[in-house]
């Protein structure tokens, strides 16, 4: 099996690539890859969630802990979601605290 | 109605869910509808697993029944600690990220996506019952 690259730095940004399912089973996987992070200049964490087709509580509380453990300062992009999983972060209020948008762009 | 009984641990959470989904895809609901319910079922369940038997094993029982005119009831229920998701406060979601606390989310999206949620001790046991209605 390939290796998969999740999570990414360069330049003070961090790319993650959401796939699959993010919920209680898979979040601290997740979770564990995004602490190596902490303690690095980052100010931008883009998560791209094209091939991501749910999200639970356990997904939001890692996108949480990443702005909170990595830089409280950084802005948050939420990137390709698919309106099921966008209209989870609508209910849990975290829509207004990132930018949610179809691509990449500062 | 159909009932069945799973060790209360994170490993079966996927055969727990799947159980809840082979019952409510039979009641008729639509897609979106459908991953709303996975969704609040989910949540409800990793709440068992994650707090009813702090440092022992212990099992947690489902069962999945039609609601009159349209719909599913289901009932979760478990042997431990007492515990009424519904007296959690409701998290402030207007806060922004690096202001939330850790708790509270999950049964807050139960009580947003479901039409009825109610909880009741009865017989040593929690019983957290969700329904949602087919409109």
């Amino acid at each position: 099996m390939a290796e998969q690259v999740t999570v990414t730095c360069a330049g003070g940004c961090a790319k993650v690539v959401l796939s699959g399912k993010l919920d209680a089973v898979s979040a601290p996987g997740l979770q564990e890859e995004l602490k190596k992070l902490i303690g690095q200049p980052i100010e931008k964490l883009v998560f791209y969630a094209n091939d991501l087709e749910y999200i639970s509580s356990a997904g939001l509380r890692v996108i949480i802990f990443a702005k909170q453990k990595i830089n409280v300062e950084a802005k948050v992009y939420f990137i390709g979601g698919q309106d099921a999983v966008v209209n989870v972060l609508k209910m849990s209020g975290l829509d207004t605290f990132m930018s949610i948008q179809p691509t990449f762009e500062e | 109605m159909e009932k069945r009984e799973f060790p209360a641990i994170l490993a079966h959470l996927e055969t727990m869910i799947d159980f809840v989904m082979r019952s409510a895809e039979k009641q008729g609901f639509d897609k979106e509808t459908l991953g709303q319910i996975r969704l609040a079922c989910e949540e409800a369940l990793v709440n068992v697993v994650s707090y009813a038997y702090p440092g022992k094993e212990g099992t947690v029982e489902i069962s999945c029944a039609p609601a009159p005119a349209g719909g599913i009831v289901i009932e979760i229920s478990d042997r431990g600690v007492p515990f009424d998701p519904l007296s959690l406060p409701e998290p402030d979601t207007t806060l922004p990220m690096e202001q939330r606390k850790i708790g509270g989310l999950g049964i807050y999206m139960v009580r947003k996506i479901m039409d009825d949620v109610g909880y009741r001790r009865a017989d040593g046991r929690n019983v957290f019952t969700l329904t949602k209605f087919l409109k």
